[in-house]
């Protein structure tokens, strides 16, 4: 896919990635979008310009928490967790992105 | 009911002053380890750049933490996140075969322009709800400054002055008299212990508010202390000049006016440091010290107070005057034949319900005159405050104060069927030193006569807020 279309298609996806992947496990900033990456089994990658914005700013809101601690490599990290407030607006998200996707669907396969 | 009242006034008043300031500076302090905080604390990284960090990386990072405009704490924790991200892409991107400077240059691209990324963590950080709660605990923390403040520099006053008086009175024992502590001295340190008390609550309410308004809305002081200061400067400047009423002296005037000046000030002054923070010991050593200067002043006040008053009555006792009163320009005394012998008598009373000083003038109760006998040959009735002089000395003048050639203050008699008065507020005269009023009119020959002598005061001292001082009468 083209990188140009694939990025207007992410925007607004980074929040709904980055709690995914978050609420298997608390991960610092590099391993989310690892995560992220092999998950999709590399069709997403969020930005990495965006990801931390959207780190700060879902910790602002109380959806995320972060501390530092060790990592398994060694040096410490800033580990995120999601919190309940998080997984409620998870389950928003999920939602939203379903009925939009499906919607979606329906209107490019409509226009074949 | 009353009761009731009182307990809830009282409820009241102990929650402004103990709760809100110990609120405040527990506000201060959580905020303070945000603006302040040293590196390693809470088991956060330091914020400096690490010796084996390639330069490019560096540079990037010192553009991005400077369009952050954070406080030290978070700044510090987003730069180390970011440095640790960008040596987990290096050494990524290394791994998949990539040499060092183009792994350093691939991994800096993808998180692209440092300014813009730094623009984006800040605007996530600075909510419009921290920004509000940075509001309203500013304006918190002010109150309970304000408080602080108010009380340490009534104290700093309190403990300047009798700490003066005690080196005076000191003095005094040894025989070294600097001034004598009287009565316009005593008024002047009246006039100034609450603008004193003023500028330290201004000061303190500000730089309160700078602090936790910045560390709840995750600004850094600099940033928010623009708008503190506009607001403390015109807020307690208006309070300062025109709100607060009470005993006034140009020195009071001159350091009511700082208050505006230094709570403006106070908002930049050292922001970057922490505020001085005194431990429990020193807070019941400094209660300590303060009640024994308290005492010892007291005592040297009854040692020397004593001696003092002693020596002022057999002074008064012993002045026998080489010259009679002054006159100065004062109206000649009536001619005896148009005022009945002992027809008027003048006097005056302060009126404690209106702040004035009542004059007036009535018929003697032992002589058959009547008021309107008495005030045949008179007309214009007015009583007149001069400028007094009180003599301590034999060979002192004393009477009317020469250098004046017309009253401070006159006003228009108010005739009454069995007395005549008026009411002054020389309490609004900004002149201090006695006073003395006389009852006047214009006699027979159409000359302005001194009917009778009403009495006056040792001084003029005014009353009411720095406008009124400033628009007052010369």
């Amino acid at each position: 896919m083209d990188g140009k279309i694939r990025g207007q298609l992410l925007k607004g996806t980074t929040t709904l990635l980055v709690l995914t992947v978050l609420r298997d496990g608390e991960l610092y900033g590099y391993e989310i979008a690892q995560q992220v990456r092999e998950r999709s089994g590399g069709a997403f990658a969020p930005s990495e310009g965006s990801l931390y914005p959207a780190l700060h700013a879902l910790e602002a809101d109380g959806a995320l928490e972060a501390n530092w601690r060790l990592s398994d490599r060694g040096p410490r990290r800033r580990y995120y967790k999601i919190t309940k407030s998080g997984l409620g607006m998870l389950d928003a998200h999920a939602t939203e992105w379903a009925a939009f996707s499906t919607g979606m669907a329906k209107a490019v396969g409509g226009a074949k | 009911m009353i009761l009731g009242a009182g307990a809830l006034l009282l409820a009241a008043v102990l929650a402004i002053v103990i709760l809100l300031p110990v609120g405040a500076i527990k506000l201060v302090r959580r905020s303070e380890r945000r603006l302040n905080w040293q590196p390693n604390d809470d088991g956060r990284p330091d914020s400096e750049a690490s010796p084996t960090q390639p330069h490019e990386v560096s540079a990037y990072l010192d553009r991005l933490t400077s369009t952050l405009s954070l406080p030290a704490a978070d700044a510090a924790e987003v730069r180390a996140e970011l440095a640790d991200h960008i040596a987990d892409s290096i050494e990524s991107l290394e791994a998949e075969g990539l040499d060092r400077e183009k792994a350093i240059r691939e991994s800096l691209a993808r998180l692209g322009s440092p300014t813009e990324l730094g623009d984006q963590i800040r605007a996530a950080h600075q909510s419009t709800r921290r920004l509000l709660a940075g509001a309203g605990g500013g304006i918190f923390a002010a109150g309970g400054g304000f408080v602080i403040g108010y009380f340490t520099g009534f104290a700093i006053a309190i403990g300047v002055f009798l700490l003066g008086a005690a080196c005076v009175g000191l003095l005094s024992l040894a025989g070294v008299r600097l001034f004598i502590l009287e009565e316009n001295q005593n008024s002047l340190i009246n006039s100034l212990l609450i603008p004193t008390a003023f500028i330290f609550a201004a000061a303190y309410a500000t730089r309160y508010a700078v602090r936790v308004c910045a560390g709840l809305s995750r600004r850094a002081p600099r940033s928010v202390a623009v708008f503190w200061a506009s607001t403390s400067a015109i807020v307690f400047g208006i309070w300062a000049i025109f709100g607060l009423s009470g005993p006034m002296s140009w020195p009071a005037v001159v350091a009511y006016l700082c208050v505006p000046i230094v709570a403006f000030t106070a908002a930049f002054f050292r922001i970057e440091r922490p505020l001085l923070h005194v431990s429990r010991n020193a807070v019941l050593a400094g209660i300590g010290g303060f009640l024994i200067v308290i005492l010892g002043a007291g005592l040297l006040f009854a040692a020397t107070g004593s001696a003092e008053s002693g020596n002022t009555t057999l002074t008064t006792i012993a002045i026998a005057h080489t010259q009679g009163p002054t006159r100065g320009s004062l109206p000649p005394d009536a001619p005896a034949e148009w005022v009945p012998q002992g027809s008027i008598m003048g006097g005056g009373v302060r009126m404690a319900d209106t702040g004035g000083d009542l004059y007036s003038a009535i018929t003697d109760q032992q002589a058959p005159v009547s008021m309107a006998t008495a005030l045949t040959n008179w007309h214009d009735l007015r009583f007149e405050a001069w400028h007094w002089i009180v003599s301590s000395g034999p060979n002192d003048a004393f009477g009317a104060d020469t250098r004046y050639s017309s009253p401070a203050v006159t006003l228009p008699a108010e005739v009454h069927p069995t007395w005549i008065q008026a009411i002054f507020h020389l309490d609004h005269l900004r002149d201090q030193g006695p006073w003395e009023v006389i009852l006047t009119g214009i006699g027979p020959d159409g000359q302005r006569y001194e009917i009778a002598d009403c009495g006056g005061g040792m001084n003029t001292q005014f009353h009411g807020s720095v406008w009124d001082w400033i628009t007052a009468p010369l």
